[in-house]
């Protein structure tokens, strides 16, 4: 009986405790790798994303990001006309998306029944699940001609029409086409973070505020979203991180026009939509180093606006604290 | 958080484990002698997949084709994933000094059609080498323009706005499109030039010619540029082009045979196979945008140099009868006499 009984006290075998370490040192070797890696495989994408857009870069100079040219004929290249489109359609897309995906979020945690909010949640999730060439595809039949049809004159019919980026003919291709399927894309995104946000949000704080006399919308802004607040922050800056990248997509509804329209309606092209498009095929090679400049330009964006992302976490988080 | 952490992680597993099937998939599949891969152009696809039976039933060698786009079939050999690449256009300097030792050897000849959606118009539009030009410019822009009207007397032309519909990705149809629009436009020279992508100075850009069609389809008052057999196949109302000789011509087999006349009798350089707007004396129905469509092969091919010799010479030989059901023209004997020279090229090498 005894000897069958384990002794807390009693000093551990050896090879019990060699066994323990050695498993630390297995678990600790392969984070350490791990978190190595993906942190070389990042400087090491760069590194050849530079050294491939070089020719081009020396070449053009930083003039090339505001220069308003692609002319592979003529070989004059310049990315603003990408920059733009990039730019434009995915902040049309986070102005758009960031409510609704607020309000989605809302609806789910706040204000609709458990038996409801289950399947409904699990739509919106598998609207991300979507592949985007499919909802390129679709906006190239579908979705690009109700706009055209539908849409557009009807935003021209009311007085934002008197605007210039809502002047000029309809159109299946364009940016606000582009804008509106990055905006389906973004959504799932940024409402899945923001609903897991306001899971989190204490229930002794909405239940206080509400014993306070505040109604249900009163709680809502003064205590779900202040408490929110930085989450919400990063996770529009990570769908605009998405926007930003997407490529096939947008390729499919831009139009893919080598100019910075006036209008909206009208065909432009993204930074991604002109690298997809055009690498594979370039005739020369600074057509192809020029396309690596594009990607170098593109990668310096992403980047940029998620270390923006964790700086507003940051920032909101030392905030809070100092209340 | 944790279930969409280990969910990532299963996706990864999965994804890491078909990137490794696919791998040795595609080792396994690596063809032995007698066997040829090959990828590019969407253009020859319909004669190239008439003739994998047919040159498996004559030398029981196996082809395997994919269509890709010119672009892709040019950076493939290059990259020599592929035992043969396909392409439009021919290689520019720049691509065949990356190819390192490719033969370009043209094996298929058609025209170039102008699908487009005009409700109502009631005759089949009629259009000329500056009209085109002007079209493609931006400076016509409604299809009740004089310059239209002109040459239509009959037509119903809407007031509707003209919508130009290009080719985005890199194209061999582009390749020929505006090779004829340099030739009939100085305005188009000048201003916008020839190549696989050029920068339109007007309209909407699509990838690939199903692609630009599905934007002609769903837009009234659009015209592009795609091969006639796709705007024979889908059922397209295309445009009849004006040529020098003064004839309205359609881009059938008989029209792309007679822009044939305007080739050297002995041709010596791949550039000297231009046929796009044929002189007065090639007749009332020569069709001014016809295009060859070419096959790219390494010089030195290893073991598979006798396979490639062998079906590229079918192609160019025995394969052309296939062409006319699908409009595509046999080749003459001059080009067929150009392409005997470059095959011979294609040796075991180094």
């Amino acid at each position: 009986m005894t000897s069958t009984t384990y002794d807390p006290a009693a000093p551990e075998t050896d090879l019990r405790r060699r066994g323990l370490r050695l498993g630390d040192v297995l678990f600790k070797g392969v984070s350490v790798v791990a978190a190595a890696a993906a942190t070389a495989l990042l400087g090491l994408i760069a590194w050849k994303v530079l050294a491939l857009a070089w020719p081009a870069i020396q070449d053009f100079g930083l003039s090339f990001v505001w220069t308003d040219a692609w002319d592979p004929v003529a070989g004059v290249y310049g990315g603003l006309i990408f920059v733009y489109g990039t730019v434009v359609t995915s902040l049309i897309a986070l102005v758009i998306a960031a409510p609704l995906s607020i309000a989605i979020a809302l609806f789910l945690t706040e204000i609709a029944p458990r038996r409801v909010a289950a399947p409904i949640a699990t739509m919106v999730e598998l609207l991300a699940a979507i592949p985007s060439v499919v909802l390129g595809l679709w906006g190239i039949l579908v979705f690009g001609p109700w706009i055209r049809d539908h849409l557009e004159p009807w935003i021209q019919a009311t007085p934002l029409g008197l605007l210039p980026v809502f002047s000029g003919t309809p159109s299946q291709a364009g940016i606000l086409p582009a804008a509106l399927v990055l905006t389906i894309m973004i959504i799932p995104i940024t409402s899945a973070i923001c609903r897991e946000l306001f899971i989190r949000v204490p229930r002794d704080l909405t239940d206080g505020a509400l014993a306070l006399g505040s109604t249900r919308w009163e709680s809502i802004r003064s205590v779900v979203l202040t408490y929110a607040a930085p989450g919400i922050a990063a996770a529009v800056l990570l769908g605009l991180g998405r926007a930003f990248g997407e490529a096939i997509a947008v390729n499919q509804t831009i139009g893919n026009h080598n100019v910075i329209p006036t209008s909206w309606f009208e065909p432009g092209d993204s930074l991604g939509s002109k690298i997809a498009a055009e690498y594979v095929g370039a005739t020369s090679l600074e057509q192809a180093s020029s396309i690596l400049y594009l990607a170098a330009i593109l990668m310096v964006i992403s980047l940029a606006t998620n270390v923006v992302a964790q700086l507003v976490v940051v920032r909101f988080e030392r905030a809070r604290r100092a209340v | 958080m944790k279930r969409a952490f280990v969910l990532g992680l299963a996706v990864l597993v999965i994804g890491a484990a078909a990137a490794f099937a696919g791998r040795t998939q595609s080792a396994s599949a690596k063809p032995a002698a007698g066997s040829v891969v090959g990828t590019g152009s969407t253009f020859v696809f319909p004669l190239v997949s008439k003739w994998i039976p047919a040159v498996d039933n004559a030398l029981g060698i196996k082809v395997t084709y994919s269509p890709t786009g010119s672009g892709a079939g040019i950076a493939q050999v290059t990259a020599r994933t592929v035992d043969f690449g396909a392409s439009d256009a021919p290689m520019t300097p720049d691509q065949l000094s990356a190819c390192k030792g490719c033969t370009v050897i043209p094996w298929g000849l058609a025209g170039m059609s102008l699908p487009y959606n005009i409700p109502g118009i009631g005759s089949r539009l009629r259009l000329d080498g500056p009209a085109i030009a002007n079209i493609f410019l931006g400076s016509i822009t409604s299809w009740n323009a004089p310059a239209i009207k002109r040459l239509n007397p009959k037509a119903k032309l809407p007031d509707l706005k003209i919508t130009p519909v290009y080719r985005a990705d890199s194209s061999g149809s582009t390749y020929a499109f505006t090779n004829y629009l340099s030739e009939v436009s100085p305005q188009w020279k000048g201003k916008v030039g020839s190549a696989t992508t050029v920068n339109f100075p007007a309209g909407t850009g699509a990838r690939g010619s199903s692609g630009v069609a599905g934007v002609v389809k769903s837009t009234a008052g659009a015209i592009t540029y795609v091969d006639a057999a796709y705007s024979i196949q889908n059922k397209f109302q295309f445009a009849l082009i004006k040529n020098r000789a003064g004839g309205f011509a359609t881009p059938g087999v008989r029209g792309v045979t007679a822009a044939l006349s305007q080739l050297p009798k002995k041709i010596t350089n791949a550039s000297q196979l231009k046929i796009v707007d044929p002189p007065k004396s090639a007749g009332k129905r020569a069709y001014p945008i016809s295009t060859f469509t070419f096959v790219i092969v390494p010089t030195s091919a290893g073991d598979k140099a006798q396979t490639l010799r062998q079906f590229v010479y079918w192609a160019v030989t025995q394969g052309q009868k296939f062409g006319p059901p699908l409009y595509f023209v046999p080749l003459p004997d001059n080009v067929k006499g150009f392409a005997y020279r470059k095959i011979k090229k294609i040796q075991a090498g180094t």
